[in-house]
């Protein structure tokens, strides 16, 4: 499922800003990093390279949406 | 709700077990089925919604390496700058990814510009703007230094040389606020407004010019880290009457059949490196000769080394000019990794290009032109629009660099810089004759009810399904790259329906749905230009192939198509003959 | 058998964890750093109070086990940190030194304020042990500044790891607390002890 887990995170916030498609987001009471919306993950590792603690884990596989005939 | 694409399993005597009951609905949702067609709850008070408002002389909007040069050299040359971003500095939009940067050194290289010139018009078969294509060689050098100056080329991560220059210059950097709408008081440009993702605020922007550094964008394919780039920039424009072009073209990489959306292990490793510059190099790449073959006997495409086997080998296709064929497939990114940081750290699979070993699939890129040949139009070499005020940089700026086909490696990134300074120069000196614009209050209210309306509206359509709708109809082979009318029309009627019906009811329940809104819209608009230009070139050039136009047509078609909207709103297009700047401003 | 727990626990629970596996390198460092902690809080079972716990019979070697693991874990616990960042030396991404700039400065998180409260602390002990002889107080009023400050270090050092720790989860958290909690309160109940009889 692309961004997969994060352990170890001290909440930086740095892969907050450095996700491109907006995934990551600190969560407002651990004040750690939580994976808010894996669907948009694009699996292209920034998170992960500019992680000060090598907290991110990434697999390359990702879900596919189910098919709904409603918006 | 708030993630209604969010895949979830659930068990069949489960849902059975709640779906008749009235609490089904909130089962499903804390369960993450996709709820999209229930109830919007937006989690944000919307009427108490912050509000900020900022002023400027220059507004650079993207940070990438377009947008790094145009804040830069806008301070530089005297200018008060604000650099806003959908995402953070050097860590948005392709520049991350992009590990090679052309430089013309002419004690390295035997040719002269001219001839540098001569060799892209050739490979280009004429759709490059030689202006253009002259700017990248003069300026590449400069800029590629000063880039080694702030450390660029000491690490894979670009955020601390690029905020370098930035910091020193104490330029203001506001980073993850979606740009939604430019605005345009009395025919110039008078800035900007969107919203923040990370706090509940509107953010107007008053600034005496613009300069977009938006990129390109697709929609949303897997396998190229290009997610975040929806066009935003170009359909902005076009809503206040740029002129946008090069909607035809189409980047035509690959990716691995395997995980084809893990963008970072297709382009095995590349993503890691440091990045290094490129000679001169040009070829005729990246089009849609695979697709094409792909098309013609049916898939998998086995990729073997370069130069081990012909890639056309099959009846028809796009033409390659004689002097290209056989080369190998560079492939690699336009900014694929350099001579240097290759001979460090070699590539696997003996050099083949990233996203070109193994079985293969189309579209990774899709929606996406070649880079710099889609995006604003520029009325002359400055980058400058039609709409006074208004600049754009990089992707962004529909300058035919190096043409509608890839030809010279590594020149995306370079190009970027290049035209990220000539901006900011013709920008600053724009600003410094032009008080700033007084933003009128209803049309503030206007924007800020637009931006926000997704929030409010209580059912509609979620952007996530919009968009999955919207790559279903034209991510296809026989839709993007391998055209024919009908099919196109057939194509066209689909996302007319979502641009009539479904784009005004796309909902949002938070920040971040509320980002793939508007996101979706602008695919949306894209892909209705995408789609009316390539029915309307009725040839066959470059990375635009048609199935029933195969053939160039020099006679009716050494022309760019530029992309409008009318006084009544609707998409008007118009040929800019190859070689001469709009609306007859004389030739290049 | 107690030797055995304390570094068999742990590494049972890394184990047996639902955590991404990495390199060789990161795991050897995040095993290492997990047996520091187990066996840093076992240190309260290696004094008199628990020789007969132990079943051994000389003083002197308990006392000398103590001193060892003492030095060696200290050490792996303050070198830990740096530890953190090492592996950015061998694989691309944020370089080691500004990632370690990055941890330190991350003030608003409670979990890096007490790791470095921790660390404080533990070099305190660590100093004050190595320089005992030196030090202008009598055996007995050190030893009572080793155990309060042994106490107060591991309450913090365990949230610290609890807070922030890559291998915690459930079963790893209540480890730590229960040994934890049953270290301090053993060393508590002899100081009481030692007061009522004094």
């Amino acid at each position: 499922m692309a961004i997969n887990s994060i352990n170890g995170c001290i909440g930086c916030g740095t892969c907050v800003k450095t996700c491109p498609t907006d995934v990551i987001r600190l969560d407002k009471r651990t004040g750690k990093a939580v994976i808010a919306y894996p669907a948009d993950c694009q699996i292209c590792h920034l998170c992960r390279m500019y992680c000060p603690v090598d907290a991110i884990t990434i697999t390359p596989d990702k879900s596919i949406p189910v098919i709904v005939s409603w918006g | 709700m708030r993630n209604s694409q969010e895949n979830s399993s659930i068990s069949r005597r489960h849902f059975l077990g709640l779906a008749g009951g009235a609490a089904g609905m909130a089962a499903l949702v804390s369960m993450g089925v996709s709820t999209s067609w229930a109830k919007n709850n937006p989690e944000i008070d919307i009427d108490n919604i912050d509000h900020q408002e900022s002023e400027t002389d220059v507004l650079v909007i993207g940070s990438g390496m377009a947008g790094l040069f145009a804040a830069v050299k806008a301070h530089d040359a005297g200018s008060n700058v604000l650099l806003v971003s959908k995402g953070r500095l050097g860590s948005s939009g392709q520049t991350p990814f992009a590990k090679g940067i052309f430089a013309y050194d002419e004690t390295t290289t035997n040719f002269s510009i001219d001839d540098f010139v001569n060799a892209i018009s050739s490979s280009a078969l004429g759709t490059n703007n030689k202006a253009y294509t002259r700017q990248l060689a003069e300026h590449s050098l400069a800029r590629v230094n000063e880039l080694r100056a702030w450390g660029f080329f000491d690490s894979p991560l670009y955020f601390n040389s690029f905020n370098k220059p930035i910091e020193e210059r104490n330029i203001t950097v506001k980073e993850r606020i979606v740009i939604t709408h430019l605005i345009k008081e009395n025919g110039r440009i008078a800035g900007a407004a969107g919203f923040s993702l990370g706090e509940e605020k509107i953010h107007i922007f008053n600034a005496k010019s613009v300069i977009l550094c938006t990129g390109a964008g697709g929609f949303k394919p897997n396998g190229f880290p290009i997610c975040d780039l929806t066009h935003d920039g170009t359909i902005m424009a076009y809503n206040i009457g740029a002129k946008v072009t090069g909607k035809e073209w189409n980047d035509g990489h690959p990716g691995q059949s395997k995980n084809a959306a893990a963008c970072f292990d297709g382009w095995h490793g590349m993503f890691e490196r440091k990045p290094g510059t490129t000679n001169v190099e040009i070829h005729h790449d990246l089009g849609v000769d695979l697709n094409y073959k792909a098309y013609m006997m049916g898939s998998p495409i086995k990729m073997g080394r370069p130069g081990e086997e012909k890639v056309n080998d099959i009846e028809g296709g796009p033409y390659v000019p004689e002097e290209f064929r056989n080369r190998k497939p560079h492939g690699a990114e336009p900014d694929s990794a350099d001579s240097k940081s290759r001979n460090r750290r070699p590539p696997k699979e003996g050099g083949a290009p990233p996203g070109m070993t193994g079985t293969i699939v189309g579209g990774s890129s899709a929606g996406m032109a070649i880079h710099k040949s889609e995006g604003l139009v520029p009325i002359n070499d400055k980058c400058e629009s039609n709409i006074p005020g208004l600049y754009a940089a990089g992707d962004a700026l529909g300058s035919y660099m190096v043409g509608a086909i890839y030809t010279q490696i590594g020149s995306s990134l370079a190009g970027s810089a290049v035209q990220g300074a000539v901006a900011a120069e013709a920008a600053s000196e724009y600003s410094k004759s032009t008080a700033l614009p007084v933003n009128s209050k209803t049309k503030i209210n206007l924007i800020r009810e637009e931006i926000l309306a997704p929030l409010k509206r209580e059912a509609g359509y979620s952007p996530a399904w919009v968009t999955q709708t919207l790559q279903g109809v034209m991510i296809p082979n026989f839709v993007l790259y391998i055209k024919k009318e009908n099919m196109m029309k057939a194509a066209l009627a689909y996302i007319e329906e979502l641009r009539d019906h479904h784009m005004p009811m796309l909902r949002a329940a938070d920040l971040h749905e509320l980002r793939l809104a508007h996101e979706t819209s602008n695919m949306i608009i894209s892909a209705e230009m995408k789609l009316k230009a390539s029915i309307m070139r009725t040839e066959s050039r470059c990375s635009h192939y048609r199935l029933d136009y195969p053939e160039i047509d020099d006679e009716n078609w050494q022309a760019w198509i530029n992309i409008l909207k009318g006084e009544d709103g609707s998409m008007k297009f118009e040929k800019q003959s190859f070689g001469s700047w709009p609306d007859n401003q004389g030739s290049i | 058998m107690v030797f055995s727990m304390l570094v068999g626990l742990p590494m049972l629970f890394w184990a047996l964890g639902d955590f991404p596996r990495r390199t060789v390198l990161k795991e050897v460092i995040s095993i290492v750093t997990l047996i520091a902690l187990s066996l840093m809080i076992g240190q309260f079972f290696l004094t008199r109070n628990s020789r007969k716990m132990l079943n051994i019979n000389s003083m002197g070697l308990v006392i000398d086990l103590h001193k060892i693991i003492g030095y060696i874990f200290t050490g792996v616990l303050l070198l830990h940190p740096f530890f953190i960042v090492f592996p950015r030396y061998f694989e691309s991404g944020v370089e080691p030194e500004e990632a370690f700039i990055t941890l330190l400065t991350t003030f608003s998180s409670t979990g890096v304020i007490l790791g470095i409260m921790a660390w404080l602390l533990m070099l305190t002990i660590g100093l004050t042990s190595i320089f005992r002889n030196r030090l202008p107080m009598k055996f007995s009023s050190w030893r009572l500044l080793h155990g309060i400050l042994s106490i107060v270090f591991i309450i913090v050092a365990s949230w610290h790891a609890i807070e922030l720790g890559r291998h915690t989860d459930i079963a790893m958290s209540i480890f730590i607390i229960l040994l934890s909690v049953s270290g301090v309160l053993l060393l508590l109940k002899r100081y009481f002890l030692n007061l009522k009889l004094g």
